[in-house]
Order: structure tokens, then sequence, then C-alpha cells
């Protein structure tokens, strides 16, 4: 097995196409806090809409395979697939102008329209992979090119803005029609939206700019495209990017690939700073998955629930000049007042802090425990209110 | 209020580690921090071995032993996991026993040791958590308690040489020409046994910057300090003070830039007040050698800065998009 090696750079050396992973037997997709539109033995067609987001922009779910649906609970729904090619049909959206209806289709498809709810003069495309590992977003500029610029078509249409930046990877050669091109140096963090915005405009959490990642566009322009929803995502594993079905369970992959798994290593969903361990290799791929990685047992010391040593170097980390120290330690006691007063709210998630913890504390898991508090205490004293 | 834990389709064939992301993490550790730590200091053993004997190594192992072994009855005491296998301990023995004079004896070696420990961290709730740097509380102890045993002149009559920096005080500048600075450099000088070695501490504390486990903040701006202040000194009267260069090569001051004013705990966090914290522990160094009754002044001066830390930790940057 190589070495695992840990690394900043967001460079990604491309050879390869994107490679289709057949869809498997059975599907598992994640609904919780989903609003269901399906039920236990029903059946349902490709494409199909099984589940709507509770938000106001957020984008609807659909079946990635026709088949039947044989298990709902709180967690998941199962569709167990027929393995026909029984698909809706396509929608016309060229026929709808820019508008209120369009951007409900768009939605119904399976597009957070938050970001194309309203205009905005700057709107900068996020073209940086994501994370270290990761090369989603410059396989998706190398090979789909055409998607993406009717994806970019279809946001400025609804975001009608002055301007437009593509950021990308110092000395990559990837370009958008009508964007201009911003270079940025190729090293985690410097992809997290916020700090691309603030190298394009110089200004931190500017006003006036819009910010869409390559994936989006992406999504939007296959959606012009074809009329149908998304159920799909594209994730990186290893050096080789995969379309994959939605909800298409972890070990369906490993299978496909020939991946090790053994008991006590770790898989990760999403990025190796940001993403998640699933506990379950029947979890399925989520749409906003991008990688997959299996990190092997011990090779990380653990996290631990230790004491901080007080050595500064999460401070030292951290592009958003907080004190990741303290704040964590309100998180710990649970005093988020004084956490928010910290800078709580300016942290990126990037994830830096933790990294470099030398007592190896769950700092950004604090971080994120204090968010999440504070906005289902904001969320309960709306409903009171 | 804990949400309900709904384990759906766990897996009993391939148990998998669940934790909270980043998922990389950079190897460090306590315990890769203070074994680099003590690696730092062997160069400088080695030379205290070369320059004062045998006794050098068995007062940093008397204190060494002492420290892990009342870090482990503290811990017992209070119910904690025994973690001494994180070095911790054991190297703030040795940084004690670093500021003894060669001649003192291995009880006070021991005591220190006690006092590093038990008075020094475990009182403010351990390592890391103790806001004054751990030996030099009880090198304060002890210098307070037996003035005479902690005395450097005192306890080297046996070498040939003098201490510089009791020359400087009670003898002025006109004395200081008994002192190769090539040999100050060396640590062919009197002085705490480990603590005068400026050239293997030199390596030791390059070292440490250069692997990461320290930065260079704090060092830097410490001897900034003391050749700023110095110089300020001398520029006024260079026949009643002392040049920078003597100020950085005798007592403790290097020792001190790399190994007691970096200490985790007792020093900020943050880069501006990190440097801030270097510039005062520098300032005050030459102040109090200048002024003061002592005639090494780093000791008290890293006290200070270390009581100005959560002071300085306050000095912290607008937070990303803050108003
Ligand atoms: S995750 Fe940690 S390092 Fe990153 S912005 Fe937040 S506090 Fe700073
Ligand atoms: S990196 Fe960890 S040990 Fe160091 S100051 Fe931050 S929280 Fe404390």
């Amino acid at each position: 097995m190589p070495m695992l090696k840990i690394h900043y750079s967001l460079e990604s050396d491309l050879k390869k196409d994107i490679v289709d992973i057949p869809a498997p037997d059975e599907i598992n997709i994640r609904v919780s806090n989903l609003v269901l539109k399906t039920g236990k033995g029903k059946k349902i067609a490709k494409g199909e809409l099984i589940a709507e987001h509770p938000s106001r922009f957020g984008g609807a779910y659909h079946a990635p395979v026709s088949g039947k649906v044989t298990k709902v609970n709180y967690h998941h729904i199962t569709i167990k697939s027929d393995g026909t090619d029984n698909c809706v049909e396509p929608v016309d959206l060229s026929s709808l102008e820019t508008g209120k209806e369009l951007l409900r289709t768009l939605q119904g498809l399976g597009v957070d329209v938050a970001p194309l709810s309203s205009a905005s003069r700057l709107l900068i495309i996020n073209g940086l992979n994501p994370e270290p590992g990761i090369s989603v977003t410059e396989q998706l500029l190398r090979v789909e090119l055409k998607t993406i610029e009717a994806g970019l078509e279809m946001a400025r249409r609804f975001i009608a803005p002055e301007q437009t930046v593509l950021a990308v990877s110092a000395g990559s050669p990837y370009r958008l029609d009508g964007a201009e091109i911003k270079q940025i140096k190729p090293k985690y963090p410097n992809s997290l939206d916020a700090l691309v915005a603030k190298k394009v405009t110089g200004k931190e959490f500017p006003e006036e700019t819009r910010i869409m990642s390559v994936v989006d566009l992406y999504r939007i322009g296959k959606i012009v495209l074809s009329g149908l929803p998304i159920t799909d995502t594209t994730i990186t594993v290893g050096d080789t990017n995969y379309h994959i079905p939605l909800g298409t369970p972890i070990r369906h992959l490993v299978e496909y690939l020939g991946l090790e798994v053994s008991s006590g290593d770790k898989v990760v969903l999403g990025g190796p700073f940001r993403g998640e361990a699933v506990y379950s290799l029947s979890e399925g791929v989520k749409k906003a998955d991008h990688g997959l990685f299996v990190v092997k047992a011990g090779s990380f010391p653990a996290i631990e629930d230790a004491t901080c040593i007080n050595c500064g170097e999460c401070v030292l980390n951290c592009p958003a000049r907080i004190q990741a120290n303290l704040i964590s330690r309100y998180a710990e006691f649970e005093m988020f007042d004084h956490a928010v007063r910290h800078g709580l709210h300016s942290c990126l998630e990037c994830g830096l802090c933790s990294f470099n913890c030398t007592a190896r504390r769950p700092l950004l898991q604090y971080i994120r425990f204090a968010k999440t508090q504070l906005m289902n205490q904001g969320a309960g004293e709306q409903e009171q209110g | 209020m804990t949400p309900p834990v709904i384990k759906a389709m766990s897996d009993v064939a391939v148990r998998l580690t669940v934790s909270p992301a980043p998922h990389w993490r950079s190897k460090r550790t306590v315990e890769k921090m203070m074994m680099c730590h003590l690696l730092a200091l062997v160069p400088a053993m080695a030379m205290a071995i070369y320059m004062f004997g045998i006794r050098a190594a068995s007062l940093a192992g008397i204190a060494g032993a002492v420290a892990v072994v009342t870090e482990a009855v503290c811990l017992k005491l209070q119910n904690r996991d025994i973690n001494v296998d994180n070095y911790s301990a054991l190297y703030e023995g040795v940084l004690f026993a670093f500021l003894l004079p060669a001649g003192a004896p291995w009880w006070l070696a021991a005591i220190g040791a006690v006092v590093t420990i038990a008075l020094g961290r475990t009182v403010f709730g351990g390592f890391g958590c103790n806001p004054v740097c751990a030996p030099l509380v009880a090198w304060a102890f002890c210098r307070l308690s037996w003035p005479q045993a902690m005395d450097i002149d005192f306890n080297t009559a046996q070498f040939a040489m003098n201490y510089p920096l009791d020359q400087l005080k009670h003898f002025g500048v006109d004395s200081l020409y008994q002192f190769d600075y090539k040999n100050l450099f060396y640590g062919f000088q009197l002085g705490g046994i480990g603590s005068s070695q400026v050239a293997a501490l030199l390596v030791g504390g390059i070292f440490l910057i250069a692997t990461g486990w320290i930065r260079i903040f704090i060092p830097l701006s410490f001897l900034i300090g003391v050749a700023g202040t110095a110089t300020l000194f001398w520029g006024i009267d260079p026949s009643v003070y002392a040049d920078p260069l003597f100020h950085i090569l005798t007592g403790s001051t290097v020792f001190a830039a790399f190994f007691l004013a970096p200490d985790v705990a007792s020093s900020p966090v943050g880069k501006i007040p990190q440097i801030l914290f270097g510039l005062i522990a520098g300032i005050m160094v030459v102040i109090i050698r200048v002024y003061g009754i002592y005639p090494d002044g780093v000791p008290f001066a890293i006290m200070i800065a270390n009581l100005l830390t959560p002071l300085l930790d306050r000095v912290r940057p607008k937070p990303f998009g803050g108003r």
C-alpha cells in the first residue's frame, strides 16, 4: 500500500476521462431533514421526485434508478432497481422566460437556486479543486466545458452580473467563455469560497458578489441541455473521476474499484479536511460528495479530548484569524455567546486548526457544534416568535 | 439535550472508525514535540559534560527522573490518566537542571524538580495550563530558599574562571577584558550547567525551528529585545554598560530564547502577541541586569513576561470579515 502523503496542494494532473460507474441493484439515499414525496412500496421511474428540500431554495431529490422503494426510515430510503431504463420525460426549459417559473423549475430539477434568486454585480466562479486529493473541478473544466458554459449562461440570466470572474489555480489552462481569469495559488485552504472572493475582490465577505462553483454550473448546464433532473454526482477516487448515481452505497464503489477497506479504517465521503467519516459501507453518496478516501487505521494519531497545551498552532494557522483554542473551549462548556464574541462566525470551517493541533483536540468539531447549537436556538426562537 | 442515536444500516462485517473532520492530520503530537525538545537539548548536555564533568549529567538525570515520578504521583492523586510517557515532565525537569550551577548539591536538583512539577504545573491544572514557565518557578523558589546553593560563582569555585555576569555586576565593564567572546560562544564559561552552552543551545534551537516545533517569533524578538536594549545602554556609555554581544553570550540568554521563553503554556498564542512577548522579555533581561540585584536577569524577565501573556493575547487581529 502506498504511503499516504499529506499535502495542501490543490493541483491535479489529469489524463483520463471521467468514468461512468453503473448503477447498483440497490441504492440508499439519505433523506434526514428532507420532505419525503414517496413512500414504501411505490414504483418509481428514474428521475421521479422522491423528496424536496425544506428550505426556500434547496433543490429537489430524484430517483437515480427506476425501481421500487423498499425501505423508508428516518435516515434513508432504499430503492431497488428494476434494471430498466424507465425514465421520466425531459422538461423543455427553452420555452420558459427568465423568472420565477424557470427558477422553480430548476429547483424542482434538483438545483439549489439560492445563488440565482437575486441579481448581483459580480459573479465569481470557483474553479479550484475544493480540497487536496479531489480533482473534480478541474476535471469538469477539462472535459465538460460545453455543459459548464451552458450552466453559466443560465446563471447569468438570473444574476445579470456586470463582471464574471473564473478563479483558477495559477498556471492552469482552464478558461470559460465570457469570464475573466483570476489565478490563485493552488494551495489549501485557498479554494474556500470566502478566500477566493477575497483574492478576486480584495475584500472580506464583499457585497454584491455571488460565488458559484464549477460543479454548480455543470449541474445547471446538464439540466439545461437534457431537461432531466440531477441524479448523479462526480467523485474523485485516487487519480480518477467517476460519474456515479446518487445513493450508490459505498460498498458498491469499493467493490467496483477494488479498494481495500478493513475494520478500523476510516471511509471518508468528501474531502480529507472537511468530509464526513461514514459508519457503514451501506451509506450512499450524496450530491455534495466529491471525493472518497480510505484512511487506513493507524495512519494518524487519533483525536483526543485532551486539554489544550496552549501551543498556538491553531491560531497561527487560521485563515480566519480567530482563536480556535479559545472558541473551542467556550463551545465545550456551552458558552456560545463568548464564542460568537471571539469570532465564531468568521470561521471558514477549513479544518486547519484541528489538523495542526498538537494536543489533537477536535477543534473544528467543537466549532461546528457551537454553530449548530446557535442555529437551532435561533430556529427555536423564530418558531416561538 | 442529546439527539437520539439511530444507527441506521450499521454494519458488523466491517466496523469502520468514525471521527470528526479533518481526517488527515499533521503528525504533531505532544510526545513527538517533547521528544524533539529533549533531542534539542542533547548538544548542550554533551557540552555540559565536557565542561563540568559527569556531575552535570547526574544533576540533569536526577532532576529529570524526580520530575517524572512527581508528575506520576500528582496525576495519580488527581485521578487523572498517568501520561508521563509524553516526556513533558522529563523535559521540564531537565530544563530546571540546566539552570543549576555545576556544584549544586543533588538534593537541590531533586527538590527543584518536585517544585517544577508540583508548584509549577500541577497546582495550575497540569501541563499546558501553567501561567509561568514551570522550571523558572522552581528556579525562583530555590534561589530564594537556598541562595548559596544556587549561586553560580560560589558553586563553581573550583574552576579557574569567573561568572561573567557576576563580574559585570560587581566589577563593572572594565573587568570584562578577561572574557574572550569566542570562548563564551563555545560555552567555555561559568553559568548554569546547560544554560551557558551558547553554541550548542543555538544548534538545538535552530533544530526546533527548522522542524517546526517552535516558531521563530519569540526567539527572534527576544534576542532583538536583548540586543536592542543593550545597544541603547551601551550607546549611552560604553564604559559603564556592556555591549550587546556580551549580553547575548552570557547567562541564560540563548537558553531562554529557544527553550524558556517559547514554553507553550506560558507564552502567547498569536503572532503579534508572541512578538511583543519576546520583545518585552528581552528588554526586561537587560534592564534587570543593569538595575536589578540578580546578575542574570533572564529568569525574572521571562516570568514577568509570562504574567503579561493573558494580556498580550488580547491583542488579536480582527476576525475574517469582522467589523
Ligand atoms: S476551521 Fe479552524 S483554522 Fe479554519 S477558519 Fe475555522 S477556526 Fe480557523
Ligand atoms: S493547537 Fe491545540 S494545543 Fe495548540 S493552542 Fe490550539 S487547541 Fe491548544
